[in-house]
């Protein structure tokens, strides 16, 4: 007996690991692995290296308004490979975007948010809303201009919501306008409250999902469930590693052939710059240029209404959609409705690229 | 259905021997086969339709002869259900392996008692964190309120705009305190030397009034001030916006870069989503002839300005 079976068999007979170990692996996933079941995982990958690389960035960072900026560049231009891992860092935002919305969207076309997962989905939506506050309060932490505008436009749109918005806005800016106070609020959240949110809500996410157990294909039948049935390790595992190592080439590949280049340190006054959020949010952007959504009313239509009308329509999917049926072309409603959905957002940020030149 | 391991196993004709283990369909959830002990084996015989299952006895409709025809259980072809995470398994089990009972302790049989001991927890743990609620209350929000600044800032010279209508951006330097941190930075806003037609169009024949939160008038704008400053900052959404000698459709316009405002040079709003005109500042000209204004800020998305700066 070698030394890892001495050390693993001492550790079973006080904590029971064998058992744990295997009611880790031993899932059964009726119709067996898939690579589209990846996507989770992949996310659970992402977030480590968003953690390590972000731990590492803050080794140099400093969160004041008078030397965001100066150690930013500091990271980029002299440390050895800072460069690297502040692009790694960066591009794994956007993975983490693009791997949520995956994610969102393979749960929705299998219909595996319905009965009796509900409050998977429903971890899952905030969740979401999670990961996007990681990408807005971290786009302002270099401190330089891009940061700034987009962060000054951002807070000024949450002012628009009724009774609590200037409360709101106020709350994060830690004033009246985006300063340093603003930078320093951004950073706890950043750093702090949102990894703390995102673990203790996907812990929870996973936990729901155990207890309900996955889904497996829309259409099967039960003989071919069973005789198709695989545990979670080890293809699905090793299928997930796939999916991982493919997700962090791209990252890597990103990181090294587009590294971040920052602006001018942030100022109110902005010289030539158009201010403009990061890409997943330029539908939004776009979408408050309509004439529909001018004057307050539509301002605040645009910016607070239809935004928060979706977010509760998108947590309510479950009680709303009630049939069983998960067949996607059973369910052409939902079906349409998602296309128009993505559609609207390809047009819509189309429009804020080609808007850019003017 | 009720079924124990140990259960007695008859067939039609005789009592062939017990349930020694039961077999679990992992999708359905329920017992699918059960292994019965007979003569020192173990075979898996299915629990469909013909078996009736009564507390302590499973009879199936076969005799005993047919008993043989089933496979023995090949025991390394399965796991234990607690090796396997099987969602819901335990809520569906219908399988006793007996019960194990364990006494309750003398102390725990008082409901009265343990009623008061989750009462008194609960509000200690309140009482621990009300206490906690104001100070944190006020110290997280602390910087958010501040009074205005009045202060009249010096901006440049009206001889530097020798032509009406045409504004110029006028930067300024100013030191604010921000928390810990005294920083000094650029900010710009937007002159123009009025034509009657402008001044018209800002005033409408009527000074300007600027209230403080109390409603109290600190400064009055006349309508005879040789020029207007606008705030730097676009009313719709925050941002800076700029001027343009040559927008396609409106020519000589003010226009904000992010979500295509268009302003004219007095500051009415010609095209985009902006809910009102630029915001004119506090502004006078002292003898020598110097912009001075104060440097207010106003809310964006409203259709009247509030001043939070």
């Amino acid at each position: 007996m070698n030394l890892f079976n001495t050390i693993y068999n001492w550790l079973d007979e006080r904590i029971d690991l064998k058992t744990l170990q295997a009611k880790m692996l031993n899932e059964p996933m009726p119709g067996g692995s898939k690579y589209a079941y990846a996507f989770g995982s992949v996310l659970v990958f992402i977030f480590i290296m968003q953690a390590v690389t972000g731990v590492l960035l803050m080794f140099y960072y400093a969160p004041t308004a008078d030397h965001a900026w100066q150690s930013t560049q500091y990271i980029l231009k002299e440390l050895d490979y800072g460069w690297f891992l502040l692009s790694f860092h960066f591009w794994g935002s956007s993975a983490m975007v693009v791997m949520v919305v995956c994610h969102m969207l393979q749960v929705f076309i299998w219909g595996a948010y319905k009965k009796p997962r509900e409050m998977v989905w429903l971890a899952g939506t905030i969740l979401f809303m999670i990961v996007m506050g990681f990408g807005f309060t971290g786009y302002l932490l270099p401190w330089d201009q891009r940061a700034f505008w987009a962060t000054t436009v951002g807070v000024e749109i949450m002012d628009k919501a009724p009774i609590v918005g200037d409360f709101m806005a106020r709350f994060l800016r830690g004033g009246p306008t985006a300063g340093a106070l603003t930078l320093s609020r951004f950073f706890v959240i950043h750093v702090m409250i949102l990894p703390a949110a995102l673990v203790g809500m996907a812990t929870l996410h996973i936990f729901f999902f155990r207890k309900a157990g996955p889904a497996g294909p829309y259409k099967a039948i039960k003989k071919d469930l069973e005789a198709k049935m695989e545990y979670f390790f080890p293809r699905q595992v090793y299928k997930d590693i796939v999916a991982m190592a493919l997700v962090f080439v791209a990252i890597a590949g990103l990181a090294y052939f587009s590294p971040v280049e920052m602006l001018d340190e942030a100022s109110p006054e902005p010289t030539d710059y158009n201010p403009e959020p990061e890409w997943y949010f330029l539908f939004l952007f776009q979408l408050l240029r309509l004439p529909i959504f001018s004057g307050e009313f539509g301002e605040f239509l645009g910016a607070i209404a239809l935004p928060g009308l979706f977010m509760l329509l998108l947590m309510a999917l479950p009680f709303i959609n009630r049939n069983p049926e998960r067949h996607p072309l059973k369910r052409p409603f939902a079906m349409s409705a998602i296309v128009i959905l993505f559609i609207g957002i390809a047009v819509l940020t189309w429009m804020a690229i080609l808007s850019r030149s003017e | 259905m009720v079924l124990k391991i140990k259960s007695k196993v008859r067939c039609s004709d005789r009592e062939v021997g017990e349930v020694s283990r039961v077999i679990i369909d992992p999708i359905e959830k329920s017992i699918r086969e059960i292994v019965v002990l007979s003569d020192g084996e173990e075979r898996v015989v299915p629990l469909d339709g013909q078996a009736v299952v009564t507390d302590g006895l499973v009879q199936f409709g076969f005799p005993s002869s047919r008993l043989g025809q089933f496979p023995r259980l090949e025991r390394g072809n399965y796991q234990q259900v607690k090796e396997v995470e099987i969602a819901g398994l335990e809520r569906h089990l219908e399988v006793f392996p007996g019960e194990a009972l364990v006494p309750v302790p003398t102390l725990e049989k008082d409901i009265t008692r343990r009623t008061f001991f989750t009462n008194f927890t609960n509000a200690i743990g309140v009482a621990l964190a009300l206490p906690l609620v104001y100070p944190v209350l006020r110290y997280l929000t602390f910087p958010m309120y501040q009074g205005f600044n009045n202060n009249w800032i010096k901006i440049g010279k009206t001889q530097s705009l020798p032509e009406v209508d045409k504004p110029r951006q006028m930067k300024f330097e100013v030191k604010v305190k921000e928390g810990y941190l005294e920083r000094e930075f650029q900010k710009s806003n937007w002159v123009v030397k009025l034509s009657d037609t402008l001044r018209d169009e800002i005033y409408k024949g009527k000074p300007i009034e600027y209230k403080d939160a109390g409603g109290k008038v600190y400064w009055v704008n006349q309508p005879d001030t040789e020029v207007a400053v606008f705030s730097g900052k676009c009313p719709h959404l925050g941002c800076a916006y700029k001027w343009k000698e040559n927008h396609k459709r409106f020519g000589r316009v003010f226009w904000c870069p992010c979500h295509l405002s268009i302003y004219d040079p007095g500051g009415k709003v010609l095209d985009g989503p902006a809910p009102r005109r630029l915001d004119v500042l506090p502004t006078r000209i002292n003898s020598g002839g110097e912009i001075e204004i104060i440097d207010a800020e106003f809310k964006a998305g409203k259709e009247f300005p509030i001043r939070i700066v």
